[in-house]
């Protein structure tokens, strides 16, 4: 019986190991942890911390060149956070943080509502020791950020209730990236596993297999709910469910997934890609070629791609290149994965 | 509908199936039955013993979901998975597949389906596609001609179980499906779903129950009953991964409401709004239910509401009360097989079968 988050604790105070074997998946999994994961929570946090800093200035000296110098901030931390968002697993998933860093797609509007009401009450409710440990997480993150800076309801350089919920929320955000950031500087991957109950169990290994995972159900989210959602690839076009298409940034962020992607193959020394080309020398090149060809298609649509301005038929053209690549990366990396031994989820993908 | 002369030649066939007793294969007598798929292509029914050996297996021309078990004679069957067009029936003692049910023009089956305890009637839960509306079609064994056709009251009956003789509770999971569309919802902003107490005698709801209104895309999926009446229900949110939500309940058919079972936030979150198998102990005492995509199987004290706490086994499913009480056999994506006993905190591996997937559900044999 093992519900309390005993992982939790174990990695804060980054000790006790749940295994403690060097295993053969070392190489990609340490690659991965260090210059992936932490180095993007680092520069997140970072980038956080600039935001809040910026705030600051904006509220003090409200004026077009501050609040023009705040959404740069935004969109560094914005990008910054691209980096590290396929991940779902660790730190993170403490505190439903990683939904309130970004709560997206918002459908029906809940972070814009809940802002105004928030706008509305006594400044000082955010003050109180227990406000963002209950506070909706449609408040605490990105999301309500950049609603603050770009949605036409709020203008923190004319209101100062506005300007100081956007500097509390940039505080949060900030104190919580860095918590996150602190507690990986801190723990290993294999951390975060909870240990198989009743078999043998290679921590390490485990680690790897759910970052794999997470990697691929990303995947999934670029291609499904990032791009074919929005432009109505299978369906009705809506281009406001576009990530962060307030502050355009809905393609750049596509562009920042699959540079970490990239990083994500090719971390460590062995990296997954050294590994898969001793072993599978075929497929680890296909699955790179892909990965390159995401890239390099992302950068082909044109900076406006999610503005309105082209026609959905027009819109669909231009990204089915890239839909069918990222779908072929999709492969490539579920066989190679599985042909490595790792288990992709049979159950937990795909049940009824 | 069977032929006469398929009939006759059924009738024999099943005139010599043994009973249960007759062919214990081990000292503890158990079996347990289950799919399984080695790939996205290959899928096979399968029976192991308590020692986690398959004992007997057989190829299916597409992935199965559950499986049923004749109380009487030694018979299982395996129903397709949603949207699902058959159910094979074998012969345990001679492995012989005996008779293949199939539903009705513009019907497919949802994965589950049950005998009564006589074992004279075959219930099964159906999607009138055309429609959306949930049946139950009530056969008779071994003809498999059918006795009745009731409403479940809802759409997207997934999986009933049988309160006593006359009563049937089904699972209407709200969702509204098509073949030709895959498994894609269709009423996602409309869906209800409900815990239907149907009268077997007429087809009449005896109770009904959902979740309030602001709660209409959890969806009710699988249940199970214990000795004392009372249903334990999980549920599988299609609404977004952030929201907290009741994820298990409680039922009985004098209630009008569900009464939600209390999960630690830091548990109810790792759920990712999914539960898998609901089953009680044979006490039971003791509530189970697995969650494959948060990799464990949570445990409740129900008269107490009391959580016990979780087993985590990757991309677990498969459940089924052993004969002891407060026990568990577990299978799980990754080929493990699992006893646990959640009341001593206990759990053990089985056996493993590296290229085994076992299937969403299990059931026990008692031969």
């Amino acid at each position: 019986m093992k519900y309390l988050p005993k992982i939790m604790a174990v990695a804060i105070s980054a000790s006790a190991p749940l295994f403690g074997f060097a295993g053969q998946w070392q190489g990609p999994l340490n690659g991965i942890i260090s210059d992936v994961i932490r180095s993007g929570y680092d520069s997140y946090a970072v980038s956080a911390n600039s935001l809040a800093q910026q705030t600051k200035q904006l509220c003090s000296v409200p004026s077009k060149v501050n609040q023009a110098e705040t959404q740069i901030a935004f969109q560094k931390n914005a990008l910054d956070w691209q980096q590290v968002q396929w991940l779902n697993f660790g730190p993170v998933t403490y505190f439903m943080r990683y939904y309130a860093f970004e709560y997206w797609p918002d459908k029906k509007g809940v972070t814009q509502r809940q802002l105004r009401a928030l706008a509305q009450q006594d400044p000082s409710v955010m003050e109180t020791p227990k406000f963002w440990t209950s506070a909706s997480i449609a408040v605490r993150g990105l999301t309500a950020i950049e609603s603050l800076l770009y949605h036409p309801d709020f203008s923190p350089m004319q209101s100062k209730d506005h300007c100081h919920l956007l500097k509390k929320v940039t505080e949060h955000q900030f104190s919580s990236a860095n918590d996150v950031a602190k507690q990986w500087q801190g723990s290993r991957a294999q951390d975060w596993v909870f240990a198989e109950d009743g078999a043998e169990f290679d921590a390490e290994q485990a680690a790897l297999e759910q970052v794999l995972q997470q990697w691929l159900e990303h995947m999934s989210a670029v291609k499904d709910a990032k791009l074919e959602t929005p432009i109505g690839y299978n369906g009705h076009e809506n281009l406001k469910l576009a990530e962060f298409y307030r502050s355009n940034l809905s393609l750049p962020s596509i562009q920042a997934n699959f540079l970490s992607y990239r990083k994500i193959y090719h971390a460590g020394q062995p990296s997954l890609y050294d590994i898969a080309q001793q072993q599978y020398p075929k497929l680890a090149d296909q699955l790179e070629k892909t990965l390159i060809n995401n890239q390099k298609l992302a950068l082909q649509l044109p900076a406006d791609y999610f503005q309105s301005g082209y026609s959905k038929t027009h819109r669909i053209e231009m990204a089915t290149p890239l839909i069918k690549s990222i779908s072929a990366s999709q492969t490539y990396l579920t066989q190679l994965v599985t042909q490595l031994g790792f288990q992709i989820g049979f159950n937990s993908r795909d049940g009824d | 509908m069977l032929s006469r002369r398929h009939f006759l030649a059924l009738s024999g066939v099943l005139a010599s199936a043994p009973s249960w007793a007759s062919i214990a294969v081990s000292e503890d007598k158990s079996l347990f039955a289950s799919a399984f798929s080695q790939s996205k292509t290959e899928h096979f029914f399968g029976l192991f013993d308590v020692k986690g050996n398959l004992v007997w297996q057989t190829e299916l021309p597409d992935r199965a979901h559950a499986p049923v078990v004749h109380p009487n004679q030694a018979i299982v069957g395996i129903v397709a998975r949603r949207p699902g067009f058959f159910i094979d029936f074998f012969n345990v003692a001679s492995h012989e597949k005996i008779i293949r049910i199939e539903p009705e023009k513009d019907h497919h089956f949802y994965g589950h389906a049950l005998f009564t305890r006589d074992g004279q009637r075959l219930i099964t839960q159906e999607n009138h596609y055309p429609s959306g509306e949930g049946k139950v079609f009530v056969r008779g064994w071994p003809s498999g001609q059918i006795l009745n056709v009731f409403s479940s009251h809802g759409i997207g009956p997934h999986e009933s179980v049988l309160l006593h003789d006359d009563v049937l509770v089904i699972a209407n999971g709200g969702l509204k499906t098509h073949p030709d569309n895959d498994r894609n919802i269709l009423n996602l902003d409309t869906m209800s779903p409900n815990v239907t107490y149907l009268s077997l005698k007429d087809g009449k709801p005896l109770n009904q129950v959902a979740n309030p209104k602001h709660l209409h895309q959890l969806s009710i999926r699988h249940l199970d009953v214990n000795q004392q009446g009372t249903v334990a229900l999980g549920f599988q949110y299609q609404g977004p991964l952030w929201d907290q939500v009741p994820l298990v309940a409680l039922s009985r058919i004098d209630q009008p409401e569900l009464d939600y079972l209390p999960i630690p936030e830091q548990v109810r979150a790792r759920f990712k709004q999914y539960c898998g198998s609901v089953c009680f102990d044979q006490s039971g005492e003791v509530l189970a239910i697995s969650t494959p995509r948060g990799g464990f199987v949570a445990y409740w004290h129900v008269d107490t509401k009391t959580f016990l706490g979780v087993d985590n086994c990757r991309d677990v499913c498969g459940l089924v009360a052993h004969e002891n009480a407060h026990e568990f056999i577990l299978t799980a994506g990754t080929g493990n097989q699992y006893v646990s006993n959640p009341v001593r905190e206990h759990i053990d591996l089985i056996n493993k079968h590296p290229t085994v997937h076992w299937d969403n559900h299990l059931r026990q044999i008692n031969t």
